[in-house]
């Protein structure tokens, strides 16, 4: 495959694409090739750039600098109505399937061939058994989609991909929601693709995966290119080195904590995302935990079924050695809980609300006078002291919090927990989306709780944060804990393999 | 108070077109009548609003007024309850009507707009099976419960307008008014709703108990619906089943969204629902009183509404961009 | 609280018990007297424009000739208008009728209506007329010379001249159209000419001692009948007389009067005879009432239609109109019309002498006895059923 691939013309050509948001540079003079019939497996971390390259080639995006050749010629692509002139299909990470409508509309939804102005059933039916044997999907085109497994869910929308006769394939974690078999089935589709001549850009976390199917890999890391692998060197180790492989800054300079007795024990928990596999683990006080893993391992699950917002299916939560059943968060607050969510918009604040009342709102029952009446002057000593102490940038605690930029409104909802005194702070990818000062100061004050003994256990995707920040790491892998690091064995090294899976690996690094 | 000052602009306008008008606007009569009907349907548009501010919907309030506005009559006159057992029953018949709608709502995750339309159809039908569709009404009778309706407190002269009585239900919208506005400003619970309504999901993790307090809602709305529809009754005492209080429901919703009540939730305020339920019950009056044509009153009413809201938005949008001027401003200080 | 055993027996039966109950309508549907041999007779139905105490009256004239002449009769009152009653129609030409008689609520608009329920059954029209319909006959009075009557009546409360305000349900119906139009006619001295049209929109209409101010409609909202009468009553500081055409509004017209403490400086002259109305005149709060016959229309309308059914014919007179007269009702009459009103609506079979109502009509706390009749008579058929 590999000599057939380098010999043949290249199909797609990427050469030096730059593309800058705001703050951020996310692809800085990346370049990438794609021959006829290849399957090109593109790996890196989470924020390494894939998805805003896979953006710019599918039309929805457009590159700052650089440029895009196919067959050779430079395209402007400029639309994704373009780019599905051009061949090139998406399929994203979420189905974007009408569900409610039959597989046949949803292979020529937007391209319905008409007759006499009216939809022309018939052809969508022969036309549809065709490509759906192409993927070798034995269903009928009048199914309706959301009667199929999502497997084949996702082979619908690869036959709509191939509907527009496209020539390149882009996959983005395909697997991530299909069962073993059905992901099976799926390598078996891609193969035979490329049998046919379709080219593949495969994006994948799952190294086994793309070890099985790559011809050739190109790791990205930090918006640019790391390296490439050839079909030979294409090892998960090698795989593993070229997505980190880069020093831990200074940034996390802190002191080992000293931690106390267990606050938070955790046994046998499962949660309904994956109910095959028993989490348990405990926090100590004045211990920071961190836990590592990559998108869909279960993480942030864990901690929604921890502090009551999801029942668990089974296992027992202690906090202080007492029995708790965290039925809704406000069991878990009793309890000493307390959450900082990952979506700070939708979960963490009610953005219409000013500073003050976000600050307020957990413990308005705690601070009520008698008869429920609202204890204002309280209210206002606690945002009062939690706009200084985490120096929140606000005009006053009556600003709006929608009008604050991210890192303080991620302070006003550490503010609100922190008002209450908890004995366990979850925090689910705490410094997501939030500038690089306001980071400091959130790792800063996390160093501060854990000194003065409260139990942290923090979700991370960034690896720095996960090493800089924990005393000891939960890798979680698809629902499980695959290991718990700490002191000298924890490396990224040790956190990625844990974190892909690959569990033996990581226990000889 | 600020954000209500749009509405009581058009409260004043179509007030005072009015009055220059017709002077006979301004009697002392007129002006109790207006007062009155204004209390009557402010009272429903307060209890609507509890459920609006949760971004809810309630369209039975028409059908529980009927309900009960047909129940009390048939309690009190063909099954000869006393007062004391008739009235508390109808307002735990919609107590209970109020707790169903919640829990329908917020267990079986029901949408508010259907549980209330099927309560809408289902009270209405109910309410005329169990009257047999007879008119309903107390007579001459109990002229001490309908002194709660029809009832006046003399206040002596007034200037221009002459020897004035207030309705005794203007007591009862302010006392009901003052209850609401404590209970949605000054208590936790008051807070819970309007975070709620903003944000269920922010204000369950934040440990608030959003099932019970929109299932508080449902029945605060119905119970004052309920309240409502004894007042109505008393009011007209002539009940016909079949359409008493039909239509009730878009009044207090309208009253509550002129008053500042978003229908997305989280906003709301008690003072302007009273005044937004003012402002149709006045231009209703102005309509008779300036002799336009009846064929014609709903296309006035509904131009007047759509004007006072399209103003309000307006002047929203001026007050956000002169707050982002600012705040650029400051940012740049 | 037969009625309260009832609800939760009927509760625990669900719809399956009460669709029977709800199909037959309001105060019972099949006939209360004759059930053996109505069950063999025709099945006819009797159609009102809307729910009123005065259909109740109709409804009893109507079920009191199904006993009499061995016919099933339905009865349907729409509360929705003109969509309801095109609804119930409908429903009843589905189910099989032999006849119906209806008060179209819009005759120049319903003709497709009407042609369709003459097409499959006979059709009848009764209180309200649709002439270019293929209605066999209309039941009803003259409504214009009942208007004149009305205005009659009008001239005696006020022989010197004076205001006068006119509300009314709808003025979509003709009936409503042709009542108004005799009041204003008579007030105006006009020659007898049922095919003129005053514009209410126009505003005042003067003559020389009668000004017809106004004529409000409310769309059978009773809260806004109240409410544009009390309006009035605001707008016009020395109104001398306000009108109800419709049978619920003198009611609400007096609540509004008796508020303003204006009984006796504001004269009501009222249409129809609801109880409250009446209890008016008895009282001298109102000064009369141009009385239909309900009774007579409801029964003569099932009369003829089990005729029809019958295949006779000839119970439709030349010309196609059986009228039954208009009456005034003032405070010398009213005691014995009102007697023999209650004596009709009373729960006894039809036919036999209701010997036990005394005929002085106490008027005390008499219309909650006669609601009360009412419903028992409806709670009586409605168990015959279950």
């Amino acid at each position: 495959m590999t000599a057939s691939a380098s010999s043949l013309a290249q199909l797609l050509e990427v050469r030096h694409v730059t593309k800058r948001f705001p703050g951020v540079t996310a692809l800085s003079s990346v370049s990438l090739m794609l021959g006829t019939g290849e399957v090109l497996a593109l790996i890196g971390e989470n924020g390494a750039g894939k998805s805003t390259l896979m953006k710019i080639l599918a039309g929805v995006q457009e590159p700052d600098e650089g440029e895009l050749l196919i067959d050779g010629r430079i395209e402007r692509v400029d639309s994704v109505q373009t780019a599905q002139r051009l061949g090139i299909a998406l399929i994203h990470q979420e189905l974007n399937l009408s569900d409610n409508l039959d597989v046949g509309a949803n292979i020529f939804l937007g391209r319905e061939p008409l007759k006499r102005g009216f939809i022309d059933r018939q052809k969508i039916r022969e036309d549809s058994t065709t490509l759906l044997k192409r993927v070798g999907l034995d269903v009928s085109p009048d199914t309706i989609v959301n009667r199929l497994p999502i497997g084949q869910q996702q082979l619908v929308e690869i036959a709509r991909a191939l509907s527009i006769n496209a020539r390149v394939l882009i996959m983005d974690e395909p697997t991530s929601s299909l069962s073993t078999h059905e992901a099976e089935r799926l390598f078996e589709v891609v193969k035979d693709l490329r049998q046919k001549g379709v080219s593949v850009i495969y994006i994948s976390h799952r190294l086994g995966e793309v070890r099985e199917l790559a011809d050739r890999v190109t790791v990205f890391r930090d918006g640019r290119n790391a390296g490439d692998l050839s079909r030979e060197e294409i090892t998960h180790d090698r795989m593993v080195q070229l997505m980190v492989g880069r020093d831990i800054s200074q940034f996390y300079a802190r002191k080992p904590h000293k931690a106390g007795d267990v606050v938070l024990q955790v046994d046998g928990l499962r949660t309904q995302a994956h109910p095959d596999h028993a989490l348990s683990f405990s926090v100590r006080s004045g211990e920071v935990v961190g836990v590592a893993g990559l998108v869909g391992a279960g993480r942030t699950e864990m901690l929604n079924v921890l502090f009551g917002v999801d029942p668990a299916v089974a296992g027992v939560i202690q906090v202080d050695g007492k029995l708790c059943r965290m039925s809704s968060p406000r069991d878990a607050i009793a309890a000493g809980l307390a959450l900082v969510p990952e979506d700070r918009k939708q979960q963490g604040l009610v953005l219409e609300m000013t500073v003050r009342t976000n600050i307020g709102l957990a413990g308005l029952k705690k601070n009520q006078k008698a008869g429920g009446f609202l204890n204002d002057a309280q209210e206002g000593r606690d945002s009062a002291a939690m706009i200084e102490k985490l120096r929140i940038k606000t005009p006053n605690e009556r600003q709006i919090v929608q009008y604050l930029s991210g890192g303080n409104q991620q302070k006003v909802v550490l503010g609100k927990w922190l008002s209450m005194q908890p004995k366990v702070l979850l925090l689910d990818e705490p410094t997501r989306g939030i500038d690089i000062g306001a980071k400091q100061e959130i790792y800063l004050l996390m160093e501060e709780l854990a000194e003065q003994g409260v139990a942290i256990l923090f979700v991370s995707s960034e690896m720095e944060e996960i090493l800089g920040m924990s005393d000891r790491t939960l890798v979680m892998h698809e629902g499980r804990i695959t290991g718990e690091l700490q002191g000298e064995e924890l490396s990224e090294e040790a956190v990625m393999q844990l974190a892909t899976g690959n569990v033996a690996a990581a226990v000889a690094g | 108070m600020k954000k209500n000052l749009g509405i009581l602009g058009l409260f004043a306008v179509v007030f005072i077109v009015t009055a220059v008008a017709n002077p006979s606007f301004i009697n002392a009569y007129n002006l109790e009548n207006l007062i009155r009907r204004s209390s009557l349907y402010g009272i429903i548009g307060i209890g609507v609003s509890f459920v609006i501010i949760t971004g809810g919907i309630d369209l039975s309030i028409g059908s529980v007024i009927g309900l009960v506005g047909c129940a009390l009559p048939w309690l009190m006159i063909k099954h000869e309850f006393p007062v004391a057992a008739a009235v508390p029953l109808v307002l735990l018949l919609s107590l209970v009507i109020g707790l169903g709608h919640g829990l329908l709502i917020t267990r079986l995750k029901l949408q508010a707009f259907v549980v209330t339309l099927c309560g809408l159809l289902f009270y209405r039908g109910f309410g005329r099976w169990l009257t047999s569709d007879a008119t309903m009404g107390f007579a001459r009778d109990y002229e001490g419960l309908r002194k709660l309706a029809i009832g006046r407190i003399p206040l002596g002269e007034l200037p221009f307008i002459g020897r004035f009585n207030l309705p005794v239900p203007f007591l009862i919208l302010l006392v009901l008014a003052v209850l609401a506005a404590v209970f949605l400003n000054r208590t936790v619970y008051g807070r819970y709703l309007l975070a709620l309504g903003r944000n269920e999901q922010a204000a369950r993790f934040s440990g608030i108990n959003t099932t019970a307090m929109v299932v508080l809602a449902y029945v605060i709305c119905s119970v004052v619906a309920g309240f409502g529809g004894l007042l109505f009754a008393l009011d007209s005492n002539s009940i016909q089943p079949a359409s008493f209080g039909n239509f009730y429901e878009l009044y207090a919703i309208a009253a509550a969204v002129l008053g500042g009540c978003s229908l997305r939730g989280g906003e709301g305020s008690i003072f302007g629902v009273m005044i937004g339920a003012a402002i149709m019950q006045l231009l209703y009056n102005s309509i008779n009183l300036l002799g336009i044509p009846t064929t014609l009153e709903f296309a006035i009413i509904g131009a007047v509404i759509l004007a006072g809201v399209i103003t309000d938005e307006i002047v929203k949008r001026i007050a956000a961009k002169r707050r982002a001027v600012l705040q650029a401003r400051q940012a740049v200080v | 609280m037969k009625r309260l055993s009832l609800l939760l027996s009927l509760l625990l039966l669900t719809t399956l018990g009460c669709s029977n109950s709800s199909q037959t309508g309001p105060g019972g549907g099949t006939s209360t007297g004759g059930g053996d041999n109505a069950a063999a007779g025709p099945k006819v139905a009797y159609v009102t424009n809307g729910i009123a105490s005065f259909w109740v009256i109709a409804e009893k004239g109507a079920q009191d000739a199904g006993a009499e002449v061995g016919a099933n009769v339905v009865v349907r009152m729409p509360p929705n208008g003109v969509e309801d009653q095109k609804r119930m129609c409908q429903d009843l030409l589905a189910q099989g009728i032999d006849g119906i008689a209806i008060s179209p609520i819009d005759p120049d608009n319903q003709g497709d209506l009407l042609d369709e329920i003459a097409q499959h059954t006979n059709l009848i029209t009764h209180d309200s007329d649709a002439p270019h319909s293929a209605r066999k006959c209309y039941i009803g009075m003259d409504n214009y010379s009942a208007g004149r009557m009305c205005g009659q009546l009008v001239k005696e409360a006020m022989p010197d001249g004076g205001s006068v305000m006119i509300f009314v349900g709808r003025l979509g119906q003709a009936n409503a159209k042709l009542r108004r139009q005799g009041v204003i006619d008579e007030l105006l001295d006009r020659s007898e000419d049922s095919s003129r049209y005053d514009d209410p929109n126009a505003g005042e209409i003067k003559g020389e001692k009668y000004t017809i101010l106004d004529t409000r409609t409310d769309g059978f909202d009773f809260g806004k009948a109240k409410a544009q009468a009390q309006d009035a009553i605001a707008k016009y500081p020395d109104l001398g007389c306000m009108v109800g055409l419709f049978a619920y509004n003198p009611p609400l017209m007096l609540e509004a009067v008796r508020e303003a403490d204006k009984v006796g400086r504001i004269r009501i002259v009222a249409f129809d005879e609801d109880e409250a109305t009446l209890q008016g005149i008895t009282d001298g709060a109102i000064y009369g009432t141009t009385v239909q016959n309900p009774y007579q229309y409801g029964y003569k309308s099932v009369e003829i239609l089990t005729a029809l059914a019958k295949g006779d014919e000839s119970v439709i007179p030349e010309g196609g109109f059986i009228n039954i007269p208009a009456r005034n009702i003032k405070s010398d009459n009213v005691a014995d019309f009102w007697a023999e009103l209650k004596r009709l609506t009373a729960t006894e079979k039809a036919g036999s002498p209701a010997t036990e109502e005394s005929n002085a009509a106490t008027s005390e706390a008499s219309a909650t006895e006669a609601t009360e009749a009412e419903t028992d008579a409806a709670v009586k058929s409605e168990s015959a059923t279950e």
